[in-house]
């Protein structure tokens, strides 16, 4: 009793928080993928094998505060009034983002009654960039209705990572109480692209008591864009698409930019029934050493316009009065492309829920075997997070899990998040013999038209999970 | 077990309906309509002349025409050449001379051939009453080649001479609102 008062508490606190993530594979301890969300789930299986490139193919894209919907609707052929529009209402909180993640190779096995130990590889990509509102209105408007109004350049930043991740994880159970689990990371960056920590304005204000009519002010302009993996292919026009495949294959394997990582978690029972889990992932850091240009854009410069010097002179040369401006603007407002190595983090997401289990549990009569009870019900709260350029994405689950039969189960969820307050997803997973298919999506309620959707996201995948019979 | 039949049926269908999920109600083809269309406030060209400026620094003599040249050259930059639509200029002089002139903008090709000008007359003023004069010439879609056929800006100023005492400033302040289509 307490602990359902405890997590009806927890529910009511954390309702109004927002978020982002892969809620309907966390603490499926059926499922050999909550591992790869937490190195510390319960499972209940004693060995796993996925069918190389199929055993976890997840999807996803979002967009806050805009629909594709929003900007193409075939009823009204006004799109550019839709596109201002669009832009006025839109935020630079507002962001955009696609995420992709192909297993290559899943593999776990038991070692022993305490200890399971998982492998594999995946392949990521990861584009993530905030609404850069002031400079949209800039490029869409100009500045004449916004005279006096600084256009800010901190609302650029964007992050975009291609990478294969060789993974290695251990699963402890500690005693009946708790399991913990680490997973340690080893990444191979193909490419990275990141803008994060811009700054500077461009107002143009009116000019009162000068000569001009306005001054024009770029102030402390920094604006730095950092590139991995590009310049040599940018370079490089003669390759052929089968060095370029070749290339992008030894980048993946170790051969480009590497980094290092961990992933972390914990699983308590608090009672039979009611259990708290909390895990990070990808607590790790790129080097991005070798292919890198930096372009830098910096300075601050003020002008009111081209003042002549009155009058010419007859029989001399016209002063270059435009070419001294451009040296000016040149000496004051400056661009440079580096060579310098960065370093970037991989972007952190924490899961942590609580569930309670209730209903009839599964309990083979089998004296020699020591399962723990199971129960075919299970009702959770899952609080995700991740961190971004400019603070973390949270988003909440409310989650019903099912268990049809031992083999058959789904899970219904609901989630909040920056997109929606309307995300309704559904996973369900069957295992035939020793083989396993599972589906997930959430968002149920866009899929009748993904156009009208901020966010979509499904995984599937097939795997062989063997269990104790 | 009629209830777990029933249960796998919702499922089914759910994933029917995630596996049959659509776009509709969109045209795509409409990204080929969006056009940006910034509009540009930019100052252009300012001065200020005093009664020395129309004296000729060797011969001392009075000039009663004097000009400058300014190269615009961002005008034959490919925004411009390509995406500009019309360019409305605007012009304001603040005379406290108590004589008239008459202004002359003109617009250069790069060759130096005349694109086309914009002439008006300033009014007298004087240093307790700054006459402001002020011209908006604009440059729709029917002249617009003309300013992206120029390269340079010639600024003309004449005398109109009387008897007054010539003495005073003209300050002269000179902006585009330049309208593109990216």
């Amino acid at each position: 009793m307490r602990g359902l008062i405890f997590f009806f508490f927890f529910s009511s606190i954390q309702l109004s928080l927002f978020s982002q993530n892969k809620p309907l594979l966390y603490n499926v301890d059926g499922l050999p993928q909550t591992l790869m969300s937490n190195p510390g789930a319960e499972i209940s299986f004693r060995g796993h094998f996925g069918i190389p490139f199929l055993s976890q193919v997840h999807l996803s894209a979002g967009s806050t505060g805009v629909t594709a919907f929003d900007i193409f609707d075939d009823s009204n052929p006004n799109v550019n009034l839709r596109v201002r529009n669009a832009i006025r209402k839109l935020t630079h909180r507002d962001y955009f983002s696609v995420n992709e993640q192909l297993e290559i190779l899943s593999i776990g096995w038991r070692l022993n009654r305490q200890n399971y130990l998982s492998a594999g590889v995946y392949q990521e990509t990861d584009v993530f960039a905030y609404f850069p509102k002031d400079l949209a209105i800039l490029a869409n408007e100009g500045n004449t209705n916004y005279i006096n109004q600084p256009f800010d350049f901190s609302q650029a930043a964007f992050t975009a990572e291609v990478l294969t991740v060789y993974h290695l994880g251990l699963n402890y159970k500690f005693n009946s109480k708790l399991t913990v689990g680490a997973r340690a990371k080893l990444y191979s960056g193909i490419f990275n692209v990141e803008s994060t920590n811009n700054q500077g304005t461009f107002t143009t204000t009116l000019n009162e008591g000068g000569n001009g009519f306005y001054r024009q002010t770029a102030s402390e302009i920094d604006i730095v864009v950092n590139t991995s993996g590009f310049a040599s292919l940018r370079d490089e026009e003669d390759n052929t698409v089968d060095q370029a495949a070749a290339d992008l294959l030894k980048r993946s394997m170790l051969g480009g930019n590497l980094g290092v990582g961990l992933d972390l978690g914990a699983t308590y029972k608090v009672n039979e029934q009611f259990i708290v889990t909390g895990a990070v992932q990808d607590i790790g850091i790129m080097f991005q050493r070798t292919d890198v240009e930096n372009y830098r854009y910096y300075g601050s410069y003020e002008t009111e316009g081209i003042e002549p010097l009155f009058p010419e002179q007859e029989n001399t040369e016209a002063i270059p009065y435009w070419d001294i401006f451009e040296d000016e603007v040149d000496a004051n407002l400056q661009d440079e492309t580096l060579e310098d190595p960065y370093v970037t983090w991989r972007p952190v997401k924490f899961n942590t829920t609580m569930e309670f289990g209730f209903g009839r549990a599964f309990l083979p009569c089998n004296y020699r075997l020591v399962k723990e009870a199971r129960y075919m019900n299970a009702a959770g709260l899952l609080l995700s997070g991740v961190n971004r350029p400019k603070g973390i994405a949270l988003s909440m689950t409310a989650y019903y899990d099912k268990l049809i039969t031992e083999k058959f189960g789904f899970r219904a969820a609901y989630t909040i998040d920056d997109y929606s307050f309307t995300n309704v997803g559904l996973m369900a997973h069957r295992t035939f013999g020793s083989f396993n298919i599972y589906l997930a999506a959430n968002n149920l309620l866009g899929f009748p038209n993904f156009a009208k959707a901020n966010s979509t996201s499904l995984q599937f995948g097939m795997q062989f999970i063997f269990k104790d019979n | 077990m009629k209830k777990n039949a029933a249960l796998f049926h919702i499922i089914t269908l759910c994933c029917g309906v995630f596996l049959t999920g659509c776009v509709k109600d969109v045209d795509f083809g409409q990204a080929n309509d969006i056009v940006l269309s910034p509009d540009i406030q930019s100052n252009l060209v300012l001065y200020t002349v005093g009664e020395a400026d129309f004296v000729d620094p060797v011969t001392k003599d009075i000039h009663t025409v004097i000009r400058d040249t300014v190269r615009l050259e961002f005008l034959d930059d490919d925004y411009i050449q390509n995406d500009l639509n019309s360019v409305e200029f605007y012009f304001r002089n603040i005379n406290t001379f108590p004589q008239a002139f008459v202004s002359r903008v003109h617009f250069l090709s790069a060759s130096g051939r005349k694109q086309f000008s914009i002439n008006y007359p300033i009014s007298p003023g004087s240093s307790d009453n700054p006459v402001s004069t002020e011209r908006i010439e604009v440059m729709g879609a029917d002249r617009i080649e003309q300013v992206k056929n120029s390269i340079t800006m010639v600024v003309e100023l004449e005398v109109q001479t009387n008897e007054e005492a010539f003495t005073g400033d003209l300050e002269f302040a000179s902006k585009g609102l330049f309208k593109f289509e990216f």
